[in-house]
C-alpha cells in the first residue's frame, strides 16, 4: 500500500466498540463517589475510597455526604451543585481537607442521573489560585494578536502549555481530511524523541475517543501505570446501568491507550482538545515518561488556553480562505468578463486559458465542447482526455467531479499520472458531454509516520487480544500518483464558474438559435420575394414588348415615323427592365446558391471567357496578353461568370481605341491567388471607385456604354462568397486595371 | 386527315399572355385545334371528362401548355394529378411559364414535366419557342403505343 488511505485500511472497529466513556472505574490518583441528588447519599464510590474517608467500603455506601467529609464541607458542595444549572458542567467546588488525609480539589458535575463528585489530593491548602488564568491568558492573548501563521502559534502555544504543564514533550497536531494527525509543533526535553512533520495514522484515535475529545475537552492520564479503582457497586444501583464518566477527570483508560502510551514510552500524558467549528481540529499532547499530576488550576488554564489557541487558528483559517475566496472570485469575474464578449465560447476561452490554470492552481485543462477539445497547458492527450470524459461520462460525475488520487479511481489514468493526478471536471451542459477540466500534476510526497500504520494490522491478525502499535520509530512512505487536494474554495467557485458557464453557454444558444429563426425568416422573405419578381414583374414586361411589337408589325405602315420611334421606345425600355430583372434575379440567386469548390484551370477559364466576349468585337482590333494562370480551387461556374464579366468589360470600354490592349495576368502570395484584368481603355477617375462594384451603379451615360450595370456587383460578390477582395485602379482615357483575389484555403 | 389531329390543351389565366400564346401558335402554322381553359381545376374537368366537359368524346389532346401559376390548382398540381392518373399519365405535358426559379424548375421535372419553358421577354422568341414546342410534342414526338400520331396539315 502506498497512498496515504492504507491509514483507513486498517481495520480497527474493535477498538472503536470499546465502551471506553463506562469503565467502571477510575485512576486512582483520585477519589470519586456518586451520590444522590436529593440527599447527598453515596450510591457509588471508587474502592480506593476507603482510603480517603477511613471508612470501610459498607460504612461509605448509603451515607450521606455530611457523615464522610462533615456538614460544612457538604454544604459547600450542595451549594455549588446548587448553582449547577447545565449538566455536565464541571463545577469547582473548592479544596477541603478531609480529615487527616490531607488537601483534596472537590470537582462535582451532573451527568444523566447521575451526581458525580471527584476528589483530587493537592500540595496546596487553599483553594486553586486562578490568577495564574489570568496572566497567562493575557500574555498569550497578546502574543497571538500579533502572530498570524498558524504554525508560529501552534509553536507558542506549545511552548505555553509545556511552560505550566512541566511535561517533558508537547506537540500539537492537526487532522486532514481522512483524519490522520500531522505534528504541526513540538517542544521537548532532551531524551524524548521527536515527532515533528510526523502523521499518526486516523485509527490511532478510535471514533469514540474522538467523541469523547470533542465534548472534554482536557484529558489527563498520570500514570499508566496504574491499577484502576472500580466503582462499587459496579452499576449505578439507580439505573442498573454503568455509569457514564464521559466527564470524569479521573475516568479509567481503555487497556489498549495504556498499552498504546506505554509502547510509545509514555506515562504521563495529558491532550487538549483543538474545536474549529464543532469538528476535532486538532489536539495539542503532553507526554512525560514519569508520572505526572496536573492539577485542576493548571488543566482549566490549558482548557481556556486551548479554546483560545482554536478561535484564533480558525479566525487565521477563514481569513486565509476569505482572502483566497476574494482572489478566485476577482478571477473568475475577469475570465467571465473575457467570456462573455463575443458569441465566441471556444475562442473566447482560449483567450483567458492563463487565468483558467490560474483560477485553479492547475498546470493544464482542457475544454470538450461542441464535438471539440481544446487542451491549455500541461494535459494529457486529446485522445486520454476523451477516454477520460468517456469515463466521467458513464460515471455520471454529476455538476462536478474532483480528485487528488486520480490513477486508483481511474486506472487508465496512470499512463498520465505525471500531468494529471488530480482533476477537477466541471460539466458545463445538461445535455451534452460538455466539460472544463482542470488538471493538476503528480506530487510525489514523502510522509513520515510514526511508525507504520500497517502495521497495527498485521500484529492484530497475529495476535489477539487487540495490541496497539509497538513501533513509533519513523516510517517513510513515498506517497505517488496523487495531486494536491482540491480546495473547498476552489470547488465552490467551480460551482459558481459552472452556472455562470451554463447561462453564457446557453445565452449564446438561445441567441444562435434566434439568429438562426430570423436569419431564415429573412431568406424565406428574400425568396417569395424574388419569386414574385420573376413571376410578376417579368409577365407585364412581356406583354409591353409582345404588344408593341405585334403593334409595329400590323400599324407601323400607317404610322408615322414620330410613332414607329415611340413604338420603339417603349419595347426597348420593356425589354431592359426584363434584363434588369433578369440581372437582379441572377445575383441574388448567386448570394444563395451554395459554393462548389473545385480545382480550377485558370488558363482555360480565362480563354472560354475571351471566346465568348469576342463574339462581338467582329471588325475590332485587340491585343491580348495573357500570362500563365495557376490552377486554383473555386467554384468554376461562378469564377467563370467573374472572368466572363471583367473581360466583358475590358472589350466593352476599349471600344473605342485603334487597337485594344488587354492583358490578363495572376500573381500569388503565400495565402491567395491574385489576377488582374487591364485595358487600355476609357478608364475612370478614381473619386468613383468606391461606386463600381455596387449594384445598378454606372459610371458612364446609357448612350455611351449600354448596361444594367450588374457586372461589377456580381463579381465582387462571387469573389467574397470564395473569401477574396476585388477593387479597381483606373485612369481617365487611359484604362483601368480590375483585380481579385481569392484565398488558397477557402472559408469552410 | 385532319380528323385525326388531337387538339392541345392550353391553360392559361391571364388573358394577355393568353392572346401573345394564341398569335404565337396561330403564327406557328400548326392546324391543331387549341383548347383554352382558364385554371387548373377545368383543365382537370376537361381532361377526366366531368363537369362542364362530360359531353366531350373520348380522347386525349396531343400537348398540355401549362402555365405554373394559375388559379385555384396551380400549374404543379395539375401535373401532379396528370401523372397519377392511370389514364392520362402518358400525356405530354410542357411548362410555360414566367418564372426562371430553380425550385419550380426542380419540382417540375420531379413530378415528370416533359419540356419546361421560361416564356422569352422578346415576342419573337416567344413566338419561336411555341412553335418549336408545338412543331415537336404536337408532330414529330412519337406517342406512346395507344396514342395517335397528330398529323400535320399539308
Amino acid at each position: 500500500m502506498t497512498s496515504s488511505s492504507s491509514s483507513n485500511g486498517i481495520d480497527v472497529t474493535s477498538c472503536d466498540r470499546e465502551p471506553i466513556h463506562i469503565p467502571g472505574g477510575i485512576q486512582p490518583h483520585g477519589f470519586l463517589i456518586n451520590v444522590n441528588p436529593e440527599d447527598f447519599s453515596v450510591r457509588q464510590a471508587s474502592e480506593n475510597a476507603t482510603a480517603l474517608f477511613g471508612r470501610d467500603i459498607s460504612a461509605i455506601l448509603g451515607h450521606r455526604l455530611d457523615e464522610l467529609i462533615g456538614t460544612q464541607h457538604a454544604d459547600l458542595v450542595a451549594r455549588a451543585l446548587l448553582n449547577a444549572s447545565a449538566l455536565a458542567q464541571l463545577i469547582y467546588v473548592g479544596a477541603i481537607e478531609v480529615g487527616q488525609v490531607g488537601y483534596f480539589d472537590v470537582i462535582a458535575h451532573r451527568r444523566n442521573h447521575a451526581t458525580l463528585i471527584e476528589f483530587e489530593p493537592v500540595q496546596r491548602s487553599g483553594a486553586a489560585d486562578f490568577r495564574l488564568l489570568y496572566t497567562l491568558m493575557g500574555r498569550f492573548l497578546k502574543t497571538l494578536s500579533h502572530v498570524d501563521s498558524v504554525d508560529a502559534i501552534c509553536e507558542y502555544a506549545v511552548r505555553t502549555i509545556k511552560e505550566i504543564t512541566g511535561m517533558g514533550r508537547v506537540f500539537l497536531y492537526s487532522f486532514d481530511q481522512n483524519d490522520d494527525a500531522r505534528v504541526l509543533a513540538e517542544t521537548l526535553d532532551p531524551g524524548y524523541p521527536s515527532y515533528n512533520g510526523q502523521r499518526f495514522p486516523a485509527s490511532d484515535i478510535p471514533q469514540q475517543a474522538r467523541r469523547l475529545y470533542l465534548a472534554n475537552h482536557v484529558r489527563l492520564i498520570a500514570d499508566a501505570n496504574y491499577q484502576p479503582a472500580r466503582l462499587v457497586p459496579d452499576m449505578d444501583p439507580d439505573t442498573g446501568q454503568p455509569t457514564d464518566l464521559s466527564f470524569s477527570g479521573l475516568r479509567a483508560v481503555s487497556p489498549v491507550h495504556i498499552q498504546y502510551m506505554k509502547n510509545m514510552g509514555t506515562i504521563a500524558s495529558m491532550s487538549v482538545s483543538l474545536v474549529i467549528r464543532g469538528r476535532l481540529w486538532g489536539m495539542v499532547s503532553c507526554h512525560d515518561k514519569a508520572p505526572q499530576f496536573v492539577p485542576f488550576e493548571v488543566r482549566t488554564a490549558c482548557e481556556q488556553l486551548g479554546q483560545i489557541l482554536a478561535l484564533r487558528i480558525e479566525s487565521i483559517i477563514e481569513g486565509n480562505e476569505y482572502a483566497y475566496r476574494l482572489e478566485l472570485r476577482s478571477k473568475l469575474v475577469s475570465i467571465l468578463a473575457a467570456l462573455s464578449q463575443g458569441e465566441e465560447f471556444v475562442h473566447n476561452m482560449s483567450t483567458v486559458s492563463h487565468d483558467l490554470l490560474m483560477l485553479m492552481r492547475s498546470s493544464g485543462a482542457a475544454l470538450v465542447f461542441e464535438g471539440k477539445t481544446i487542451l491549455f497547458g500541461d494535459t494529457p492527450s486529446q485522445e486520454q482526455v476523451a477516454q477520460l470524459v468517456d469515463w466521467l461520462a458513464i460515471g455520471g460525475g454529476g455538476e462536478l467531479y474532483h480528485t487528488s488520487t486520480l490513477p486508483s479511481e481511474f486506472p487508465a489514468a496512470a499512463d498520465y499520472a505525471d500531468r494529471a493526478s488530480g482533476i477537477l471536471a466541471m460539466s458545463i451542459s445538461r445535455n451534452y458531454r460538455h466539460y472544463v477540466i482542470w488538471f493538476r500534476p503528480e506530487v510525489v510526497q514523502t510522509v513520515e509516520w510514526a511508525g507504520n500504520p500497517a502495521h497495527k494490522e498485521a500484529q492484530r491478525e497475529e495476535a489477539l487480544p487487540l495490541t496497539p502499535r509497538k513501533s513509533f520509530d519513523t516510517w517513510r512512505e513515498t506517497v505517488r500518483r496523487t495531486s494536491e487536494p482540491w480546495h473547498k474554495n476552489e470547488l465552490e467557485v467551480a460551482m459558481e464558474f459552472r452556472s455562470a458557464i451554463l447561462s453564457i453557454v446557453l445565452a449564446r444558444a438561445e441567441e444562435m438559435a434566434g439568429l438562426a429563426d430570423e436569419l431564415g425568416r429573412a431568406n424565406k422573405e428574400l425568396e417569395s420575394f424574388s419569386y414574385s419578381v420573376s413571376h410578376d414583374l417579368r409577365a407585364p414586361l412581356r406583354h409591353i414588348v409582345g404588344f408593341t411589337d405585334l403593334l409595329i408589325e400590323f400599324e407601323g405602315a400607317n404610322l408615322n415615323d414620330r410613332a414607329n420611334r415611340y413604338l420603339r421606345n417603349i419595347a426597348d425600355s420593356a425589354r431592359f427592365a426584363g434584363k434588369l430583372v433578369d440581372d437582379l434575379l441572377s445575383f441574388s440567386q448567386m448570394g444563395r446558391s451554395a459554393l462548389h469548390a473545385a480545382a480550377t484551370d485558370m488558363n482555360q477559364v480565362v480563354q472560354a471567357a475571351i471566346k465568348r466576349a469576342q463574339q462581338d468585337t467582329q471588325g475590332r482590333s485587340i491585343e491580348w496578353n495573357v500570362g500563365t494562370l495557376p490552377v486554383i480551387r473555386c467554384d468554376a461556374t461562378f469564377i467563370e461568370l467573374a472572368v466572363y464579366n471583367l473581360v466583358a468589360n475590358a472589350v466593352k470600354y476599349s471600344r473605342d481605341r485603334p487597337v485594344a490592349v488587354i492583358s490578363i495576368q495572376a500573381e500569388q502570395t503565400p495565402d491567395e491567388f491574385i489576377f488582374h484584368v487591364a485595358d487600355n481603355g476609357v478608364g475612370f477617375s478614381m473619386d468613383y471607385a468606391h461606386k463600381l462594384f455596387a449594384v445598378f451603379q454606372r459610371l458612364h451615360r446609357m448612350e455611351e456604354f449600354e448596361g444594367t450595370g450588374i457586372g461589377l456587383a456580381n463579381v465582387r460578390r462571387i469573389v467574397e462568397r470564395h473569401g477574396g477582395r476585388a477593387w479597381a485602379q483606373g485612369v481617365p482615357n487611359e484604362g483601368a486595371v480590375f483585380s481579385f483575389s481569392i484565398p488558397k484555403r477557402l472559408p469552410v | 386527315m385532319t380528323a385525326m389531329l388531337k387538339p392541345i390543351l392550353l391553360v392559361e389565366d391571364n388573358p394577355k399572355d393568353l392572346e401573345l400564346t394564341l398569335i404565337a401558335l396561330e403564327r406557328s402554322q400548326l392546324a391543331n385545334d387549341v383548347i383554352v381553359v382558364e385554371d387548373g381545376a377545368e383543365a382537370l374537368d376537361y381532361l377526366h371528362r366531368r363537369g362542364k366537359y362530360a359531353d366531350l368524346p373520348a380522347g386525349k389532346p396531343a400537348v398540355v401548355l401549362l402555365d405554373l401559376k394559375l388559379p385555384k390548382v396551380d400549374g404543379l398540381e395539375v401535373l401532379k394529378e396528370i401523372r397519377d392518373s392511370a389514364e392520362l399519365r402518358s400525356l405530354p405535358v410542357v411548362m410555360l411559364t414566367s418564372s426562371r426559379e430553380e425550385q419550380d424548375l426542380v419540382r417540375s421535372y420531379e413530378l415528370g414535366v416533359n419540356a419546361y419553358v421560361v416564356k422569352p421577354v422578346e415576342f419573337r422568341e416567344f413566338v419561336k419557342a411555341i412553335a418549336d414546342l408545338g412543331i415537336f410534342w404536337a408532330v414529330l414526338n412519337e406517342p406512346p403505343p395507344g396514342h395517335t400520331k397528330v398529323l400535320r396539315r399539308v
